[in-house]
């Protein structure tokens, strides 16, 4: 204790300078904090990361141009906390986020439905506004009042993107399909997408489901079922894989029973399809002709919104993790400015009360951006995807696509 | 006919292909059967001596630019008969810094010596994982050599209505694992090394009696194992995905082969492997694909039901 009193003095001359020479940031005190909720770390990290970058990006962009100029230009920072990869790491980033929330305005996260679940139930108590590109129809089937769903949910992603590509295969082929054949894994994603349309969904189309295969993960081998494919001969396959290295071993034996580059159309849901991780593993020829349903990705309005997007990123092209997670924060810049609030029941009350054309719709597909009570998107699109030429290409909706779709004639 | 002519295919296309994914098993079960068969070990870092031969042929064909320079098969063969050596040496090591140390501890019965190498290979296995997620990241990678999308398409009937395709990687695979299989029956019994090895599984006390290093023996196992183990990994690799947890997709598959085969049968458990693949394959013509892992072990239950100690297992307690 003596100790102690003799040097009081230069103890607190270290409690003063140690935050700068442990390197903490210098921060204004009105600045504000975007949180986002994502994997950095473990088997999802890619994605986490692809997330960070469209957050910084953003961030960037509305410090650049001012701030919230509602709030007396406040500058934007972002902080970042690792999701993990299971429900419980998750949450108790979540957990620590609200612990310590304060000049946290919003948030937005964490990619996985199943994450962002967990994540929720936290940000909801503490009345903590969250913005999601996941898209499971659960997050906004709870009741919950701090949360929206920027993308179209799981069921009407399944309802609306079959009738879009048979649309599609009609308009790029003259020849609408009317046998399809399903490989899906058996993870929860998976069946909520394929149920729906297995469940007389298909048969309201008028289309005939002929191979219906369902594995559960890992896969050791997709003999079996790419046999299947070839005794039946259906139109098109609707191909529904969570895990990366399943996804390579089916569209490497269709290729090695003549039914891939295109051959036999095949449509599967996901972006990690899209992927440049999956370009590598998988190569160009293999790729060739997939069709991804996805609920956004990088269009003519937003490359005219926002040109130099890509370059800055670093990547070589954008997907919808980084393109969502820019638009989710330029959603809650919007929501400040028209709440003249930070106050989390005013934020959440603009952005519930969204409705724009422009602006944060730029970074969505669809015609508007706005929310219904459950807080889910209204005005979204289903988005087509397609590999042509080793690069993935928006298709549909037709009049935000960048390339034509390709659907083989016979 | 017209009508059976699908489903001829498509048992000929099973089948085949059951004998080939079996093969490799069977190679991956004869590495840690020869383990748990001479030193009585059981190896939780087996699935991550997997993992670390598939980086291995990444490391050779893509990293040191093998596969462009010398071409993709040659620079296959080249890292799978590399893999043996390196690993060997690696097993070796470990062996002799970890396992062999608290093995010999003070004081230790033999029963405490198992289970402190048990609970170190489980921490082997955790240090591998996590390192390699360090080193490579989490991404998921391939070799992408262009004949893992590649068939031998045999047309048994002659008319062209029944095609097998044989995917010519896991033929690869296949015959390397039949090459490596036959070796080690080769060195386990026609040579004196494997004399050494067979005593010393079969009673080490005997075996240091007549003069055998008993550690020693252990030691050329443990390596020949992992060296064996990573020959697998390199040919997996050819057409399966990997990321650092990546053995934990195949760990099961392993010690199914192994108690199957017969715990203790180095060679019962290559078998083991075959019928695990066999299995696995022939299911899907009569089940739902997504009962195709429970079958296996249905299958594997029933034998053990019949045989418990395994197809070719003893049937009487080590010396």
């Amino acid at each position: 204790m003596g100790w102690i009193a003799r040097n009081s003095k230069g103890l607190l001359a270290c409690a003063m300078l140690a935050p700068a020479l442990l390197g903490a940031p210098a921060q204004a005190a009105d600045d504000l904090k975007i949180a986002l909720i994502a994997p950095v770390s473990g088997p999802m990290a890619r994605q986490g990361d692809l997330m960070r970058k469209g957050a910084e990006l953003a961030i960037a962009d509305i410090n650049a141009a001012g701030g919230i100029k509602a709030l007396g230009g406040a500058k934007l920072t972002l902080l970042v906390e690792d999701a993990g990869d299971k429900v419980e790491t998750a949450k108790n980033a979540a957990q620590r986020l609200v612990a310590n929330r304060q000049g946290v305005v919003a948030g937005t996260g964490a990619w996985s439905s199943s994450l962002t679940l967990a994540v929720t139930e936290v940000t909801e108590r503490a009345g903590l506004p969250w913005v999601t590109l996941s898209y499971a129809d659960q997050i906004t089937d709870r009741g919950f009042n701090y949360v929206v769903q920027t993308v179209p949910v799981a069921s009407q992603l399944a309802l609306n993107a079959m009738p879009t590509v048979l649309d599609m295969a009609q308009t790029a082929s003259g020849k609408r399909p009317t046998k399809v054949a399903i490989i899906s894994d058996s993870t929860a994603a998976s069946q909520a997408f394929v149920t729906p349309l297995r469940d007389g969904g298909f048969q309201k189309l008028g289309v005939q489901v002929v191979a219906d295969e369902v594995f559960t993960p890992p896969l050791n081998d997709a003999t079996s079922m790419v046999q299947k494919l070839r005794a039946t001969r259906p139109d098109f396959l609707l191909f529904y894989s969570t895990g990366f290295p399943d996804a390579k071993l089916v569209l490497t034996k269709m290729n090695e029973f003549g039914l891939g580059k295109g051959k036999l159309p095949t449509v599967t849901v996901g972006v990690q399809f899209a992927s440049p991780e999956m370009l590598k593993a998988v190569g160009p020829e293999l790729l060739e002709g997939l069709i991804l349903v996805a609920p956004n990705w990088p269009s003519k309005s937003q490359a005219a919104a926002l040109p130099g997007l890509t370059s800055r990123s670093g990547e070589p092209w954008l997907g919808q993790d980084t393109i969502s997670t820019y638009g989710d924060v330029m959603l809650i810049r919007d929501a400040l400015e028209r709440a003249g609030s930070a106050d989390g029941e005013k934020v959440m009350q603009a952005l519930r009360a969204t409705d724009r054309k422009d602006g944060p719709a730029d970074f969505y597909l669809g015609d508007k951006l706005a929310f219904d009570a459950k807080g889910r998107r209204i005005g979204g699109a289903v988005g087509l995807i397609q590999w042509q030429q080793g690069l993935p290409y928006l298709i549909w909706p037709k009049d935000d696509a960048v390339r034509s779709p390709v659907w083989p004639k016979s | 006919m017209t009508d059976l002519l699908p489903s001829l295919e498509t048992v000929l296309q099973t089948l085949a292909t059951g004998l080939l994914v079996g093969c490799t098993y069977g190679l991956m079960c004869v590495a840690l059967g020869l383990i748990f068969g001479i030193m009585r070990l059981i190896n939780f870092a087996q699935g991550d001596f997997l993992m670390l031969g598939m980086y291995f042929g990444l490391a050779v064909l893509s990293g040191a630019g093998l596969g462009a320079t010398i071409g993709p098969l040659p620079a296959l063969i080249f890292a799978g008969l590399a893999a043996i050596p390196v690993f060997f040496v690696l097993g070796w090591v470990i062996h002799a810094l970890l396992l062999a140390r608290i093995a010999q501890r003070r004081g230790a019965t033999e029963g405490e010596a198992h289970q402190t190498q048990l609970i170190m290979t489980l921490g082997i296995s955790l240090v591998l994982s996590n390192g390699a997620l360090m080193a490579f990241g989490s991404t998921p990678v391939s070799l992408n050599v262009p004949f893992a999308s590649q068939a031998f398409i045999l047309d048994p009937l002659g008319a062209g209505d029944v095609l097998v395709f044989l995917n010519e990687a896991r033929v690869l695979a296949a015959v390397a694992a039949l090459a490596a299989a036959g070796g080690l029956y080769a060195l386990l019994h026609r040579t004196d090394l494997g004399r050494q090895l067979r005593a010393s599984a079969d009673n080490p006390l005997a075996a240091t009696y007549m003069g055998i290093d008993v550690v020693w023996s252990y030691r050329v196992t443990f390596g020949l194992g992992f060296g064996l183990t990573a020959l697998a990994g390199v040919m997996v690799a050819t057409y399966y995905p990997f990321q650092p947890y990546v053995g934990l997709d195949f760990v099961i598959v392993m010690y199914a082969g192994v108690v199957l085969g017969g715990l203790g049968s180095v060679m019962g458990s290559f078998w083991g492997g075959v019928i695990i693949g066999l299995v696995q394959q022939l299911s899907t013509l009569v089940l739902p694909l997504q009962l195709q892992g429970t079958t296996v072990f249905v299958v594997f239950l029933l034998i053990l039901l019949i045989r418990p100690q395994g197809l070719f297992g003893r049937s009487v307690e080590r010396a």
